[in-house]
């Protein structure tokens, strides 16, 4: 038993300092630690997926050790109003072709006569970056970012998981369930039985799928976002705006007519207060997608914040190297800390989920209701 | 004056974060002893409890987003 525990507290340790990783170094000589970029650099989409800093054992003009940084480079792809549909297999192609240039993730087309420094890999700072870009030309960006690309090795997992679960159901009929069928099932079961059942009543059945989606991938997706190499996923609004878009279109698509009575004119209250009614009704169609999608998005974002600052404690006590005495100092409160707020946000990876599905169940359900009271 | 901002967005996210306290605080609270007079019932209030929560800490949520834009804008 106490094998076990300590192996447990083990992997959560190693979890942890997945977060502790050698900062970018390739960019300018910076002199003191700068909390901010740090935080954003992980918390924000990016188009290379930044692996690991392996030590070159050189050293650069300043005395500080070189990092070869291990990264997938992402391929562009965009839309310029100046020549069209353009494809670059990774960021280096591109400034190699030296007519589009990435800044701060984003693609920006060369100006005339200017060219990409050499020594610019795409992160940092671009010196004299107004005459670089060309602002005049417009760009719409398709190329898949960091997030996109683990958007879809999630969806790829899920539908290998639990199709191979549904698989087993059909060949093991009337048996007790099996290996990942037992981890499975409660999940299915509770989404199925306490939310779908719960508010949707007899036709459960109907949104079961959408709402086990919906479980699944917030959860998953949680789940990969704690873990080090992955994207921060929910901690994207586009991501979560989009879930909360799908399921405002679901909610309105089965409005009864009741609802929609009682969204432009009220039943039972005085003529005058109807058009007041109205508004604030029409107002809160919207509003309550918007609260899904801020909701699951501030969450995430809280927790990875919290997790990064307390690592960020230990940079910042140690002066980036120069106060050892400071930096193992802090490190044994920021591990704890740190260990204490993921098991937390393990937590609330789930309760999300569960949140996040409840009330687009609570909310389709809502909208089917007719009401035979007419005041 | 410059970081006038700063000061604003820290003392908003204090305040949303009180709001919220007390919220959840009552609501929780309420619960148990509810539970605590009809065990029967827990499950029921327990889920209603969840579900709450999640608009007050949605509402709490609003605030401290608002004052991360006024700290990044």
């Amino acid at each position: 038993m106490i094998i076990r525990k300590s192996l447990i507290l083990i992997l959560l340790t190693i979890i942890s300092c997945g977060y502790i990783r050698a900062e970018d170094t390739d960019s300018t000589h910076s002199e003191e630690f700068n909390i901010s970029e740090t935080l954003f650099h992980h918390i924000l989409d990016s188009h290379d997926w930044h692996l690991v800093d392996i030590p070159t054992g050189e050293t650069d003009a300043h005395g500080d050790p070189v990092y070869k940084p291990v990264a997938l480079h992402l391929p562009w792809l965009f839309y310029s109003s100046k020549t069209g549909l353009e494809f670059y297999a990774n960021t280096h192609a591109m400034h190699e072709a030296g007519k589009y240039v990435s800044h701060h993730e984003h693609v920006y087309a060369v100006a005339e006569g200017q060219s990409v420094p050499h020594e610019y890999h795409g992160h940092g700072e671009l010196e004299n970056s107004e005459e670089i870009i060309d602002e005049s030309v417009t760009i719409y960006d398709l190329s898949p970012s960091k997030t996109v690309v683990q958007i879809f090795l999630i969806g790829l997992l899920l539908v290998w998981l639990l199709s191979s679960v549904a698989k087993s159901y059909a060949k093991r009929e009337g048996q007790a369930p099996k290996g990942m069928q037992s981890l499975m099932e409660p999940i299915i079961l509770f989404v199925r039985d306490d939310i779908a059942k719960e508010y949707l009543g007899e036709k459960a059945e109907k949104f079961a799928p959408y709402l086990l989606s919906l479980f699944f991938f917030i959860w998953f997706s949680n789940m990969f976002g704690l873990m080090p190499f992955n994207s921060n996923i929910m901690g994207n609004i586009s991501v979560t705006a989009a879930l909360a878009f799908l399921s405002f279109i679901l909610i309105q698509v089965n409005g009864s007519k009741d609802y929609w009575r009682h969204t432009f004119a009220m039943p039972g209250v005085p003529i005058a207060i109807v058009p007041l009614m109205t508004i604030i009704e029409v107002l809160s169609l919207f509003i309550k997608p918007i609260a899904l999608a801020i909701r699951l998005f501030a969450n995430i974002t809280a927790g990875h914040f919290m997790v990064l600052s307390l690592v960020c404690l230990i940079f910042l006590m140690g002066e980036s190297g120069k106060n050892l005495g400071g930096a193992f100092g802090i490190m044994p409160v920021s591990i704890v800390f740190t260990l204490a707020i993921l098991t937390l946000e393990v937590i609330v990876a789930i309760i999300q989920a569960y949140i996040f599905t409840l009330l687009t169940a609570v909310f389709i359900g809502m909208a089917r209701e007719t009401h035979d009271d007419h005041h | 004056m410059e970081n006038i901002g700063l000061i604003g967005a820290g003392i908003g996210a204090g305040l949303a974060a009180i709001g919220a306290g007390i919220g959840i605080g009552r609501l929780t609270a309420s619960a148990v002893e509810s539970m605590a007079r009809q065990p029967e019932m827990s499950g029921d209030i327990r889920g209603a409890m969840i579900l709450m929560a999640a608009f007050i800490e949605g509402v709490a949520l609003f605030g401290e987003v608002i004052c991360l834009l006024a700290v990044f804008q």
